[in-house]
């Protein structure tokens, strides 16, 4: 019942973000938080697998058997990592900062920033590419989904939020759901890229982020579009005489 | 007193309808007492880095997280404030030339009204940005319905348009009242309790108090012109005051 409300949600869970307060703790508790942090490192080897979580466990001094503390099994080790390396991002201040300069030698605005963080994250995937598909079926799991697009809606807004997007009209939706778009294509893209520095993958990205101008800064907003109508509609009746 | 019971109660009862996500809340705030608890048993064990990061330079009292409820409150405030001085700017643009066109000497009232207006919408666009709330997902429907109740108002005449601000202004001004008093509770709870209130929230409460008052000098003003000459004034004025209810139920979940 719960599962099945969670996607039109997709959105609501994200409260008032305080300045003065600490944030909230984070969707793990803390001893699964520790077992969990351990099994990143085995995932290059062992994969996002119930092993490389009862490794996580042995090696945070708890049984192997401990791992029935995720009843999610190894989709919680997929859940930490994208949470964690969603968590990551900030601390790129060479791109979130005002005044960053991108690759150009000019100073970044809101699409190069956002550009910038979805091929840090992307790179962030770099070591565990080879197990990502793995990855990926398991957030495809029905059961999984709601809590896949969830996480996939919260790194796209803490991509804009981090590049410094401040725009709060209809535009706010537009952006989210075309960056979630472009940037689960690209990752998917990404593990079955053999290229050099995947250059390809880098193309790839560009080329999307270019279909919908994230990077001109131009994302459709569909209230501009309707006040625009309504104006071009007034200016329309005015100039038969209309007196309104 | 009584009164203040009710609006909390009637908070309450919203977010045990909403809140499916977090069925365990409900019992949560049975009593404040109990609220407190729950906080900082989540905080102990969800977030020790949120606790580690309590240490504020220039105070002694524990800064804690807000909890889930204040959140959403905090939440859905700014969410729908910022929907309705979309719509409020929009009534009076879409008023302004109407009604300028036939008593020139509204301008300066109608620019006066606009650009207080356009103000409380740069200082929500601003907090919502800034807090990481999402605006109303119904950006564009209320962009529409406030262009059209502006407009059709305005050719009604000066007097439909007045009672249109009246009623809106009547509306907006008791809810931004609910939410003043909503937080003053909040901030009373928090020093009860010994927590750091910070400035954010103080200054909130400062913001939502101007702007309400700014919204009841538009009301005196539309009354000063004639708003009660409107025909059929109490249909009209009935109506609009409807919608905004609705407006403004929907903006906070929506
Ligand atoms: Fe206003
Ligand atoms: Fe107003």
């Amino acid at each position: 019942m719960a599962t099945k409300t969670r996607p039109l949600r997709l959105y609501s869970k994200r409260f008032y973000h305080s300045y003065d307060h600490p944030a909230p703790g984070g969707p793990f508790p803390a001893i699964e938080t520790s077992i969990l942090r351990v099994s990143t490192p085995h995932i290059p080897t062992h994969g996002f697998t119930n092993t490389s979580l009862s490794l996580g466990a042995q090696d945070a001094g708890y049984l192997p058997a401990s791992t029935n503390l995720f009843p999610r099994g190894a989709f919680s080790l997929v859940h930490y990592y994208l949470y964690t390396q969603r968590l990551a991002l900030a601390a790129h201040t060479n791109i979130t900062a005002a005044d960053a300069v991108g690759e150009n030698g000019y100073v970044m605005g809101v699409g190069g920033k956002v550009r910038a963080l979805v091929w840090e994250r992307l790179m962030a995937n770099k070591a565990v590419v080879h197990r990502w598909q793995e990855a990926l079926a398991l957030m495809a799991q029905p059961s999984n989904i709601p809590t896949s697009l969830k996480e996939l809606a919260a790194l796209s807004d803490e991509i804009w939020f981090l590049a410094g997007d401040k725009s709060v009209d209809s535009s706010w939706y537009t952006k989210r759901a075309s960056l979630s778009t472009i940037y689960a294509a690209t990752e998917l893209f990404m593990t079955t890229d053999k290229s050099a520095d995947f250059i390809d993958t880098r193309e790839f990205l560009d080329r999307r982020l270019g279909d919908v101008k994230v990077v001109g800064g131009a994302v459709g907003s569909v209230s501009q579009w309707v006040g625009f109508t309504a104006h071009a509609g007034i200016n329309v009746l005015r100039s038969k005489g209309v007196r309104i | 007193m009584s009164i203040l019971a009710t609006q909390r109660r009637s908070l309450i009862v919203s977010h045990t309808l909403y809140d499916f996500l977090a069925p365990s809340l409900v019992q949560t705030i049975r009593t404040s007492r109990v609220r407190q608890c729950r906080r900082c048993l989540s905080s102990t064990s969800n977030a020790p880095a949120a606790v580690a990061s309590d240490a504020s330079p220039n105070s002694s009292k524990p800064k804690k997280p807000l909890s889930a409820i204040q959140r959403e409150f905090l939440n859905r405030a700014l969410r729908v404030n910022q929907a309705g001085e979309l719509a409020a700017t929009l009534i009076y643009a879409t008023q302004t030339p109407p009604i300028v066109n036939s008593h020139p000497h509204l301008r300066p009232l109608m620019k006066h009204m606009y650009d207080q207006e356009a103000g409380h919408f740069g200082t929500f666009n601003e907090l919502l940005a800034k807090h990481r709330v999402r605006p109303t997902a119904m950006y564009p429907v209320w962009t529409f319905a406030a262009s059209t109740l502006g407009w059709g108002t305005a050719i009604m005449g000066r007097e439909a348009a007045m009672a249109c601000t009246e009623a809106v202004e009547t509306a907006i001004g008791g809810h931004y009242d609910e939410q003043v008093r909503e937080l003053v509770n909040m901030v009373d709870e928090m020093e009860r309790q010994g927590e750091e209130v910070g400035e954010e929230l103080r200054e909130l409460t400062g913001t939502i108090r101007r702007i309400r008052d700014e919204e009841l000098e538009h009301l005196d003003h539309a009354v000063d012109n004639d708003a009660k000459e409107a025909k059929p004034y109490e249909l009209l004025t009935g109506v609009i005051k409807a919608g905004c209810k609705s407006a403004i139920w929907i903006s906070e979940r929506v």
